[in-house]
């Protein structure tokens, strides 16, 4: 499959990146790892008249650390998120998660940045970024904004986004030392999207639960944040009984398709096996540091 | 014949003479050959599951850049497609082909209904697509209904697949039994998938034609459309030296065959055909969705009173492709009482074919479940039930087999795999939070010969060719005939290349059955054996090299031709085996892994134990896929298999590979043939998916009746 014809760009700053965006509106798009753009332009499910490669554009690159949050550019990939040391020390869950992403040929290419902007709700990142409140800055014709990844997604591929906008960071807060953490993920074979998958950050206080965050990737037509069953587990020793109850009220916000991943009926289910099994794995972690 | 235990070459673990060609991509594919001035062809496939063309505008297509025709019923040669005195084995036993652009009937979704050949095959493709078709639509029969099934027809009867069949009296057997079990199961339709697209390349030379084809069978192709075109056979040469893969799928020749040689003739260029996997799904065939139902009955000892299984399988509404799906019932074991009933139901669809252990693996999956649980009803083990029901002679028949080293299978597998370990009771094993299951099943695929000639040529230099119109899909037939070779004429396997895959070559069989071996290795080592006469009988010593050359030869050739013989009817044969496998299923997520898998087999002589191997843990891989993955998703709506490629299709990969350990008992068939080898590709996927299934319920305790067995079949209550 050959895509269409398009004129290729290739800006070296977020300025040239975001007027060349803008000046062609909807028939322009961003070109990150290209791991969900180009099969798309190869299926002809996607004819933009002008790529805009971000690849020339350092200042979308990179992992820093910016006071008490972890700044993230757009077009650092997978797997230098896998790799860096400095996510290891803070946020070790994001290594976790991009790990259950596709294969290592797709995570050497694919972008951060680009997992979490283009509102497909099989991407794994877009919750495990409202399960940490983390905020995207977007950079546009009219200047930058911020948009909180639990606000940003609106419907598969639709998101706050405007034309001629960029995805330039995200911002993630650094949950305390010790926390506990999780992301579960079913797929039906390696290297699918999610079956189900529930990400999970939380703290302890002596035995009990301080602080608690948990979303969903792939129930329903945008990552969810369980904010319902987040709630319910703060105070509790995520007893068997807890357990069961998060699970329930997580199940209670999805809305999964039934598909190749299963019907809609075990899908539910299984995000509920999820939530339950990553609050567990999370606790368990949060005890041993 | 030089005995086995002399033999230096076979037997031993020689790697594939042919591997350095593949690996560094210099095997060239049917799709890969550039006669000069090749053009490209994309097929147009119907988009409704019947009716008539009532419209066809290629106008568009035609004016685009690159294009050279567009090929429809309304502008294709009538073509006489000549009645065939004897319908090749490979073909369905009635009804009639599909004929290409030769009317406006639609049969089902996905039938060529144009062709556009091109310059490039972008080109081809685009103008594919700007093709505008109207249909009239008739009430298409899109469901598979068993009540509406029926008997096979008289041919399809004659050629093995009748419609009811056994021996004693069934229903009287069930009745005196013990206990009985009474089970209906399921399996999907499973698509072959091999990693090559079938190709064809078409050249017309005058009115000579030469295919490149992705062929098991290129002597067949040549007569098949020498009888489409009416054209002399002579006519026709079929070029396939490499096979990517095909399980059966290219066995007989399909369609696009005769697309690619009309696209040719009215283009007077040569013009490639390559499917695209998508096509794949309506244009070469399938394991068909079958429904059986399995009675057993038993006496207090274990001892089987009576077989009863019925099986309704889908089949084309134009052509009868029936399997030999209840041939099992009567062979596997001993019972006095068989009775069996098969049925067709037709739908829709393209034409089911033959795909790895056709029919047999089918039939096999519903007795060796039913077995299963029949043994849970006995309170046996499931070893022993088989075990008291072992079958010392082939009871279809009469007839004693040639070889039989099941047994010996049962006890080998059982030992290696750890079957003692076992916890009779379901859900009574557990690692960490998952359920573990053993289970296991018989192996059993009939073992055949087919005549086969063989032309073999020393040469002064000191090396000898080896030539026959044979395949190699993949099994190692290069390396396991050029050992045979090797051994016979006691030259080292680098001196010897074996040239198969071209029509002009001695006469061949089909490359399918598990009977290349000792049909074509046969005919080898006779042909070995004439030339080595022919030698001796020249004057002087020393190497073949030496002798040719003091009797001022360059060369020095013989051929020969090996048939079976009257042992075929003092004798029954089959190849055996018995499969043991562990299951790891998580509750939680109804995820189900098998952990190892441990497969004794009775082949009879083992030509090369690593190709060998290769062979059976493709088999048991193949196995896995169909009890777990494997199923084409129809949606009646369209008529259609909707996950027509490999990401929703799923296929096992590496990382579905558990521990796969195979063994061979020591087993030799020289009634069968010399060689004392019995065929090995077909029985190493037999038996794998019902000893995954009976592991699945001893594992949780639930019985799961059809394949695949899926996640949300395991979880909830």
């Amino acid at each position: 499959m050959i895509p269409g014809p398009f004129h290729y760009h290739r800006p070296t700053s977020v300025a040239e990146a975001v007027a060349l965006l803008a000046a062609h509106g909807d028939d322009a798009r961003p070109l990150a790892g290209g791991h969900s753009l180009i099969p798309m332009m190869k299926l002809r499910m996607a004819v933009p008249d002008h790529l805009v490669d971000l690849a020339a554009i350092p200042d979308l690159k990179g992992i820093c650390e910016d006071g008490d949050r972890i700044v993230i550019g757009a077009t650092t990939t997978q797997r230098e998120v896998i790799g860096s040391d400095l996510l290891a020390a803070r946020l070790p869950i994001l290594a976790e998660t991009a790990r259950q992403i596709a294969d290592p040929q797709i995570r050497t290419k694919g972008t951060f940045g680009g997992n979490v902007a283009n509102g497909d709700p099989g991407n794994d990142m877009p919750a495990l970024m409202q399960c940490l409140d983390a905020v995207y800055r977007l950079a546009g014709p009219d200047g930058s904004r911020t948009v909180p990844a639990r606000d940003y997604y609106q419907g598969a591929y639709f998101t706050a986004l405007e034309p001629g906008e960029l995805l330039t960071a995200v911002e993630i807060p650094v949950p305390p030392a010790g926390h506990g953490y999780a992301y579960e993920k079913l797929k039906r074979k390696v290297g699918d999207y999610a079956t189900a998958a529930a990400a999970v950050v939380l703290t302890l206080d002596g035995g009990t639960v301080a602080t608690a965050s948990i979303a969903l990737t792939n129930v329903a037509s945008t990552p969810l944040h369980a904010a319902a069953a987040s709630a319910l587990v703060i105070g509790t020793g995520l007893d068997a009984a807890t357990l069961k109850a998060a699970a329930d009220a997580a199940k209670a916000i999805t809305d999964p398709a039934t598909d190749g991943r299963g019907t809609a009926e075990y899908r539910r289910e299984m995000a509920g096996v999820m939530v339950a099994r990553a609050l567990a794995k999370a606790m368990r972690r949060a005890k041993g540091a | 014949m030089n005995a086995p235990a002399l033999s230096a070459v076979i037997g031993q673990p020689v790697s594939r003479v042919d591997g350095p060609a593949k690996v560094t991509g210099t095997a060239r594919y049917a799709a890969e050959f550039v006669p000069d001035g090749l053009a490209y062809a994309s097929v147009v496939s119907a988009t409704i599951p019947r009716g008539r063309i009532r419209a066809l505008d290629t106008s568009a297509a035609e004016g685009m850049p690159g294009v050279l025709a567009v090929v429809s019923h309304r502008n294709a040669p009538k073509l006489p497609y000549l009645e065939r005195d004897q319908r090749p084995p490979v073909d369905p036993k009635s009804g009639d082909q599909l004929r290409m652009f030769q009317d406006d009937k639609v049969l089902f979704n996905g039938q060529p209904v144009a062709v556009v050949i091109a310059d490039s095959q972008q080109e081809a493709d685009a103008a594919a697509r700007c093709i505008g078709i109207a249909y009239d639509e008739t009430e298409p029969t899109t469901t598979f209904d068993p009540g509406r099934g029926r008997p096979p027809s008289e041919e399809t009867a004659k050629g093995g697949r009748p419609g009811a069949a056994g021996r004693g009296d069934g229903a009287a057997g069930l009745a005196e039994a013990a206990t009985t079990v009474d089970v209906t199961y399921v399996q999907a339709r499973e698509h072959h998938n091999a990693i090559e697209p079938h190709a064809t390349i078409a050249q017309w030379d005058g009115d000579s034609l030469t295919l490149y084809d992705k062929s098991q069978w290129v002597q067949n192709v040549v007569v098949e459309i020498a009888h489409v075109f009416g054209i002399e056979a002579g006519k026709i040469r079929v070029i396939s030296p490499f096979v990517g893969g095909a399980f059966g799928s290219a066995l007989r020749t399909w369609p696009h065959v005769t697309i690619a040689a009309i696209a040719a003739k009215m283009t007077g260029r040569p013009v490639r055909v390559e499917l695209s996997r998508r096509q794949l799904y309506h244009s070469v065939g399938f394991r068909p969705h079958t429904l059986q139902r399995v009675r057993l009955g038993a006496a207090p000892d274990g001892r089987l009173t009576a077989i009863l299984q019925d099986a309704a399988a889908q089949v084309a509404t134009y052509e009868e492709y029936a399997e030999t799906t209840l041939q099992p019932a009567e062979t596997t074991y001993s019972c006095p009482n068989v009775a069996t009933a098969y049925r067709l139901v037709e739908m829709d669809t393209n034409s089911p074919c033959p795909m790895r252990g056709p029919g047999i693996v089918t039939g096999l999956y519903a007795l060796e479940a039913a077995m299963d649980e029949l043994a849970v009803a006995l309170n046996v083990d499931p070893v022993a039930l088989r075990l008291k029901n072992h079958a010392d002679i082939n009871e279809k028949t009469g007839l004693p087999w040639s070889s039989k080293a099941l047994k010996a299978c049962y006890e080998t597998a059982a030992e290696r795999f750890g079957w003692a370990d076992r916890i009779a009771a379901p859900r009574s094993m557990r690692i960490g939070t998952d359920l573990v299951g053993y289970g296991m099943a018989t192996a059993i695929y009939h073992a055949d010969r087919a005549p086969a000639e063989a032309e073999v040529i020393l040469f002064a230099n000191g090396t000898a060719v080896v030539r026959t119109a044979a395949s190699d899909m993949g099994p190692g037939t290069y390396t396991s005939i050029t050992q045979i070779a090797a051994d016979e004429l006691g030259l080292p396997v680098e001196a010897i290349r074996f040239e198969l895959g071209d029509s002009t070559l001695p006469m061949a069989p089909v490359h399918g059955g598990s009977i290349t071996l000792v049909s074509v290795g046969s005919a080898v080592a006779e042909a070995c054996a004439a030339v080595r006469q022919k030698l001796e009988a020249l004057t002087g010593e020393g190497s073949i090299a030496e002798r040719l050359r003091a009797n001022g030869l360059d060369r020095l050739a013989a051929s020969a031709k090996a048939s079976p013989g009257e042992e075929t009817k003092r004798y029954a044969s089959s190849a055996f085996g018995a499969v043991f496998v562990e299951v790891r299923v998580d509750e939680g997520l109804g995820t189900l892994r098998v952990k190892r898998m441990t497969g004794a087999y009775d082949v009879g002589r083992v030509i090369n134990p690593k190709i060998a191997r290769s062979q059976c843990i493709g088999g048991m891989m193949g196995g896995l896929g169909m009890a777990l993955m494997e199923a084409a998703e129809w949606d009646p709506r369209f008529g259609k298999v909707m996950n027509a490629n490999l990401a929703e299709y799923l296929v096992p990969v590496c990382a579905d590979t558990p521990a796969l350990d195979v063994t061979f008992v020591p087993s030799e068939d020289t009634v069968l043939n010399p060689l004392g080898a019995k065929g090995l590709a077909e029985i190493a996927i037999c038996g794998v998916a019902p000893a995954i299934a009976n592991a699945v319920f001893h594992a949780t305790g639930r019985r799961q009746r059809h394949i695949p067995i899926r996640p949300e079949d395991l979880i909830g209550t």
